[in-house]
């Protein structure tokens, strides 16, 4: 089961190393204005080809690349309703202390569960290849973190009915 | 409540805790016994008052001067005695009705004269009791505000139902779960059946209802949806620390990745001997910092016409000279 994940990661890891190749470009539109052109997406020759990389049906990552942003949207597995709301918890979480983590988008891509945006900025700030391997760790972690949420939930749940139940005994 | 601006050491408090049938009540006396565990929670601070106010079952008149002041321990324990009066009440109502109907026949219980009996100890949160052939049942219709109260009260339903039906537990009463109300709620008050957590059911036998158990039954009865609660509150507050911890380590993963600005402070000799030399000319440079700053402030108070933005004009004067005016004439 981990050979799929790791394939996965591996695939996007590749595709980021690809895609983060960014350089400052002041607007075309605006004087004097610096805007990352995946969000504005009004010039498309500075655009390039968004991909798609899919796990499954529930998991996928979407790349859009621009001349000086990148914008990663990820899908994160939600097996059942209680992943569901734990995921959901959890992303919202981050998302809007987005400030703290400065490449964080505060609202995901709509269809997603949350979005990295990286400017030509924070390149010049981390370095590229820390800050791919910080993508997929995070990935991981996320995953790792949900699931450990739920097997917790679910226990402290069993241990709280168990001493409910002796209660009666 | 009621009190009087006249005499403000007197309140009264009226209570009411009907136990219902399809909107008739059945049972509105209290017991003469739960009069004297009334009574005796505070000798002196609460009288009975006879007959009631209209419409309760119980009126009190408490003597708020009679409370002990000096001691503070004292006077919480009887304020929170008084607090659980409703909570005594319902029980030793709960208590007998139990009583009675593991005391029923079999013949009875299949009767339809035995209908639920609707308890409300939460306000807006009632469960209901019946008779059912050899067993009590209790059915608790749950509800919830938030969606993900629903998602973790229904994991912990489920836990619930698996324990139970564990061999370890063959003497708690059976528990059960259902997306539907059983059918011997029907009948009863629609939007007491309208939930979005499905009903929990508790099969109480005869060894639950007898001796020092009966006491431990009902205040488990009585307390679940407090219970479950509580639950959900704790586990809410455990998710959100985990998530906090997470996000924390991630924030001190990206900032790794951020360029080094300054070479790292390492803990080896080399670099002690370093800190401690920056330490003493750290105080040579201070005191000349102090001293450029107490010649700039002497400039500035001499400098008579002050223009505003210009200050960088005043003492830079490697690029620009300020020619000196005499006031002696030339001979």
């Amino acid at each position: 089961m981990a050979n799929p994940l790791r394939l996965y990661l591996a695939c996007i890891k590749n595709t980021l190393e690809a895609a983060m190749c960014l350089q400052n470009f002041p607007c075309q539109e605006v004087e004097r204005h610096n805007k990352p052109e995946v969000e504005l997406k009004t010039s498309p020759e500075l655009l390039l080809n968004p991909v798609l990389i899919c796990r499954n049906e529930a998991e996928k990552c979407l790349i859009e690349s621009s001349i000086n942003s990148l914008r990663i949207s990820l899908k994160v597995k939600q097996a059942d309703e209680l992943e569901n709301i734990l995921t959901k918890k959890f992303l919202r979480f981050l998302s809007m202390r987005a400030e703290a983590f400065q490449v964080l988008r505060r609202k995901p891509v709509q269809g997603y569960d949350i979005s990295f945006l990286i400017t030509n900025y924070h390149c010049e700030e981390m370095q590229k290849q820390k800050l791919i391997d910080f993508i997929i760790q995070f990935m991981e972690d996320i995953e790792k973190e949900i699931s450990e949420l739920k097997i917790s939930v679910n226990t402290r749940g069993r241990l709280v009915a168990t001493e409910f139940l002796k209660q009666f005994m | 409540m009621q009190c009087s601006v006249l005499d403000t050491n007197i309140v009264y408090v009226s209570t009411s805790t009907l136990l219902e049938t399809q909107g008739i009540v059945t049972s509105k006396e209290i017991l003469s016994a739960t009069y004297e565990v009334i009574k005796n929670i505070a000798v002196g601070v609460i009288d009975i008052v006879d007959p009631p106010r209209l419409g309760f079952q119980l009126t009190l008149k408490l003597h708020l001067d009679n409370i002990p002041r000096g001691k503070a321990a004292e006077a919480i324990k009887i304020i929170t005695r008084i607090s659980e009066i409703q909570a005594i009440i319902l029980s030793s109502q709960l208590k007998e009705m139990l009583k009675r109907l593991n005391f029923q026949d079999d013949s009875q219980a299949m009767n339809n004269n035995n209908r639920p009996v609707r308890i409300v100890y939460h306000p807006s949160e009632p469960f209901y009791v019946f008779r059912q052939a050899e067993k009590i049942t209790a059915v608790f219709p749950m509800n919830f505000k938030d969606n993900s109260d629903v998602v973790i009260a229904m994991s912990f339903f489920q836990e619930l139902v698996e324990v139970g039906s564990q061999k370890e537990m063959g003497k708690a009463p059976q528990c059960s779960w259902s997306p539907v109300p059983p059918f011997q709620l029907r009948g009863e008050p629609v939007h007491d059946l309208t939930t979005n957590a499905g009903f929990v059911s508790f099969d109480i036998t005869s060894r639950h209802v007898e001796g020092k158990r009966l006491d431990k039954t009902v205040w488990n009865l009585l307390n679940f949806y407090a219970y479950v609660k509580y639950h959900i509150k704790c586990t809410r507050g455990y998710i959100q620390r985990r998530m906090r911890k997470r996000m924390d380590s991630l924030v001190k993963r990206l900032n790794n990745t951020r360029f080094e600005e300054e070479s790292p402070q390492k803990e080896n000799g080399a670099c002690k001997y370093v800190k401690e030399l920056v330490k003493v000319q750290k105080g040579k440079l201070m005191m000349q910092q102090r001293c450029k700053d107490m010649t700039r402030r002497v400039k500035i108070s001499k400098f008579r016409i002050r223009i505003n933005g210009c200050a960088r004009f005043r003492f830079n004067q490697r690029w620009i000279s300020i020619p000196k005016f005499s006031s002696k004439s030339s001979k």
